[in-house]
């Protein structure tokens, strides 16, 4: 099956050419198109995968170019994480699909939405089977098209426009260092082949600091498509996209590609401890940070937004301490548990139509199957014991722990703390106290909506056994099979406490949220008054948008002013100086040929007089 | 024999001729033109005559050759009144100025 | 060098010719300017005489204050000119023309100054005509026939073009 797998991405990009075509005439229909062909895609995916286990590392290159003495190669390449992904990808990409179906009801431009959809899934999926980096950047960027064209869907609203160009501006910077960081790899190397690349890196050809310039260059891409600190301005933002789209791209796939790219250059990222560094502290950082902004947003989708933003930052943290495995893992979970709970609030906000969560309360009783869902998800989220989110964050902390990186490890610990505070107080605030609505205006999803929803949270409940402390470490020992002394150990063994610790700090925060906001035992505004210098930095998200405004956008702005009038008079003078002295040359030709016999004669005579007194001062006649 | 010197009669057919010149090429009215033209030709004949006998070799041809002179500004001057009459007659302006026919 | 009678003739009639150029450039009307060239001519004729050229100097009588002064009268008579005739030239041009006339000036007369030629006795002044008349039809007989072919041209030539058309038009 593995031989075919170059089908996984061929399916959706066939739907988005169908759907392009005659997309207008389908209308709703189209729908299942799109959802046809990525079921095979995810079909074709899991089959895969399931190959996968058991065979080799199967790789598929034709020659596409040849330049010089470099050959540039296109194919795909299916080993443990690219098969790992395809299915992650393809699944969510379908149950989206399937949901979008109820949830996008009514819209006048479903097929364009589905044809989006469809061009997305395919540059996802081309981007995790991309078998070198040159392949790896062209669907990068595909990925970042996808991801503006669906962030700006509704277009005619201002602010997803905006959304949308920021999300493609703020991506482009990182993408940028990653272009960089290619070309530098491919002038030391010689070659855009990732096996090729890690020989050189561990034959050590490469000296440390161009080493560690490239893998910075590599993160820096990553830290665009990831979302993290400073780059992760536009992923708020993008929740201007519809629901179904942040639960696809901005929570399991296109910000998970980050992640992936570390992931896949892995090998080169331990040959530096700079760059190791540098990705587990900005994964860390990122990860409180946009933890401490989640606690105070008023918007469910922001919340969960920054909760991406925070949950992608222990990604990077896992990869930067050398938790290869765990760093997967997390990717893993989190892309089923995020996406139910996109999906989950997307079905809040289908029923009540609205974002904000204090106008937000009592739906327990009203949503029968979103509330638990969502409470699934929300457990998974938080590390509740025996869920996915519990195992994969275990790993994480095992990974910093072991690593000796002792600061992180606490900052790791103090966002688990407040990613199951935050994510609570949301949960709470949604579906806790008083119903503010009258019930026959609150209407549960129709099943269309709950059925993916339903197996995004079986996943997120079991997903997490594939590797455990107690079960055996199956995905580990898989992902890491044949490259042991590159990866690293498929487990981080680590001391029992730091597990309790972990489920500790998880019921802490779920206790303190129960009590500030469902419970209101205590003053909600107990921990952080409402006026406060410090909620009001959170609630301004550290004022990251205004900084950038007022540095980075007024001095572009303010260097563009200066180009455009240099521009306007210094090139514009010039040129108009060039013709000008030409026309006028011109005029004083063609006055010259005016027919006035007088004039001719006037400057024939001048012409002789001129030779006449240059002759008599020259040493002139008789003389 | 002590007269005037040569360079007397020059320098007069100098001033004569730079009149003429300025006469011809500034006046608008084409039989101004015209007498300027041989006033030029008369300050080119007190030359000829002031060199038959001042000059390196005194000789009687340059009063034969400003007779020949006076006797082409003579054709000149009714040609060219000739051609003045019959643009006259074409265009109603003696006029230099709008002479420019030639140009379109 | 002394003040001798042939000196004051010499500046008395060239003062009267320059003067005779200068009022043909500065009077407006173009009959005046006509008249005042009349008095530069006749003093060239003096001039002439002071040459020892005596033959040359009726023919400027006869031929410029006569003929063509007449016939230039005519013409302005027979073309309607305006009375005035004003200078249409712009100011920068007459002034470009008139340094351009001062180089010019002063370069020919740096030639006249240094131009350095003893005098010779010469005898022009005997029997001028006879003189003139053994040359022209001994050694410029073909030069001189040729020049009556010319002026029968130019006679021909000025009746065509002062003819009007519609009478050509009328014979052919």
């Amino acid at each position: 099956m593995m031989e075919n797998a170059w089908l996984i991405p061929i399916f959706p990009l066939v739907a988005f050419l169908v759907l392009l075509l005659v997309g207008g005439r389908l209308r709703e229909r189209g729908a299942y198109i799109g959802i046809i062909f990525t079921l095979a895609s995810f079909m074709l995916s899991l089959l895969t995968l399931m190959e996968r286990f058991s065979a080799p590392t199967y790789k598929k290159t034709l020659e596409w170019l040849t330049l010089g003495g470099t050959q540039l190669t296109a194919g795909f390449e299916i080993n443990q994480l690219n098969a790992l992904m395809l299915v992650i990808v393809s699944l969510v990409s379908l149950l989206v699909q399937i949901y979008s179906l109820g949830y996008m009801k009514g819209e006048g431009r479903f097929s364009t939405f589905y044809a989006y959809l469809g061009f997305f899934t395919f540059a996802m999926l081309g981007l995790v089977m991309a078998p070198n980096l040159v392949q790896l950047y062209f669907f990068w960027e595909l990925v970042g098209v996808g991801s503006f064209l669906l962030i700006g869907f509704y277009f005619y609203k201002q602010e997803a426009k905006a959304a949308a160009k920021k999300a493609f501006i703020m991506t482009r910077i990182g993408d940028v260092g990653l272009l960089i960081g290619i070309i530098l790899l491919f002038w030391e190397t010689g070659s855009f082949e990732y096996g090729e690349i890690f020989q050189a890196v561990q034959s050590g050809v490469i000296s440390d600091g161009s080493l560690t310039l490239i893998a910075i260059l590599i993160f820096v891409g990553a830290v665009g498509k990831s979302g993290q600190f400073p780059l992760h301005t536009w992923l708020p933002d993008a929740m201007e996209g519809p629901t179904p789209v942040s639960a696809l791209i901005h929570a399991a796939t296109m910000v998970a590609a980050g992640v992936y790219l570390v992931a896949t250059m892995f090998p080169l990222f331990l040959a530096s401890e700079a760059a190791m560094q540098a990705v587990a502290i900005t994964g860390g950082f990122t990860a409180i940070f946009a933890a401490s902004i989640a606690s105070v947003q008023k918007d469910v989708k922001r919340v969960l937004a920054y909760s991406t933003i925070s949950q992608l930052g222990f990604m990077m943290l896992a990869l930067g301490t050398a938790g290869y495995v765990a760093g997967v893992f997390h990717l893993m979970t989190h892309a089923f548990f995020k996406a139910l709970l996109f999906l989950a609030a997307g079905s809040v906000i289908h029923a009540i139509h609205t974002q904000d969560i204090e106008r937000m309360g009592g739906l327990w009783a009203r949503l029968k199957w979103t509330g638990p869902l969502f409470l699934v998800g929300t457990l998974a989220i938080s590390g509740f014991p025996l869920l996915s989110g519990f195992f994969s964050k275990d790993e994480i902390l095992m990974a910093a722990w072991t690593n000796g990186n002792y600061f992180l490890f606490i900052l790791a610990v103090i966002t688990s703390f407040l990613t199951a505070f935050y994510m609570f107080r949301l949960f709470f605030m949604i579906f806790a106290g008083e119903s503010r609505r009258q019930a026959k205006q609150v209407k549960e999803s129709p099943a269309i909506m709950l059925l993916p929803m339903l197996v995004l949270g079986v996943l997120a409940v079991i997903s997490g056994y594939i590797q455990t402390p107690w079960f055996g470490t199956f995905l580990g020992e898989w992902l890491v099979e044949g490259n042991e002394t590159v990866l690293g150990a498929a487990h981080s063994e680590g001391p029992a406490w730091v597990m309790i610790l972990a489920v500790s700090v998880a019921l802490a925060g779920i206790l303190l949220a129960y009590m500030k906001y469902a419970r209101t035992k205590l003053p909600r505004e107990g921990l952080v008054k409402e006026n406060s210098t410090l909620y009001r930095v959170l609630e301004n998200k550290y004022y990251m948008d205004e900084i950038y405004y007022f540095t980075i956008v007024q001095m572009i702005k303010g260097i563009s002013l200066f180009l455009s009038y240099m521009e306007r008079f210094i090139i514009g003078g010039l040129i108009s100086t060039v013709t000008g002295s030409i026309e006028g040359m011109g005029k004083i030709g063609s006055k010259l040929q005016s027919g006035q016999v007088q004039q001719y004669g006037m400057i024939a005579f001048l012409g002789l007089a001129v030779l006449l007194v240059i002759f008599a001062l020259t040493g002139g006649y008789l003389r | 024999m002590t007269g005037v010197p040569l360079s007397a009669y020059l320098v007069l057919a100098l001033v004569l001729f730079c009149i003429g010149l300025y006469g011809a090429l500034t006046k608008r009215n084409a039989v101004i033109v015209l007498i300027s033209i041989e006033l030029m030709l008369n300050a080119a004949n007190i030359n000829l005559v002031a060199f038959s006998k001042l000059g390196v070799t005194p000789s009687i041809t340059g009063q034969v050759f400003s007779l020949f002179t006076i006797t082409i500004a003579a054709a000149e001057a009714a040609v060219g009144l000739a051609i003045l009459m019959s643009l006259y007659r074409n265009r109603k302006t003696v006029n230099v100025d709008e002479m420019d026919i030639m140009k379109h | 060098m002394s003040v001798s009678g042939e000196l004051i003739a010499f500046f008395g009639l060239a003062l009267v010719a320059i003067l005779g150029g200068v009022l043909l450039i500065t009077l407006t009307k173009v009959v005046h300017m006509v008249i005042a060239l009349v008095f530069t001519f006749l003093s060239i004729a003096g001039i002439y005489l002071l040459l020892s050229a005596e033959f040359v100097a009726i023919v400027q009588i006869l031929i410029y204050s006569g003929a063509i002064t007449i016939v230039m009268l005519f013409g302005i008579m027979l073309t309607k000119h305006r009375e005035n005739d004003e200078p249409a030239k712009g100011g920068w041009q007459r002034f470009f023309l008139l340094l351009a006339i001062a180089g010019f000036a002063v370069a020919v007369y740096l030639g006249i100054y240094n131009l350095d030629i003893p005098v010779q006795p010469t005898a022009l002044h005997e029997e001028n005509t006879k003189q003139i008349g053994i040359e022209l039809f001994s050694k410029y007989v073909i030069p001189f026939e040729v020049m009556s072919v010319l002026l029968l041209v130019a006679l021909v030539g000025a009746i065509v073009l002062a003819k009007k058309d519609d009478e050509e038009g009328d014979r052919s």
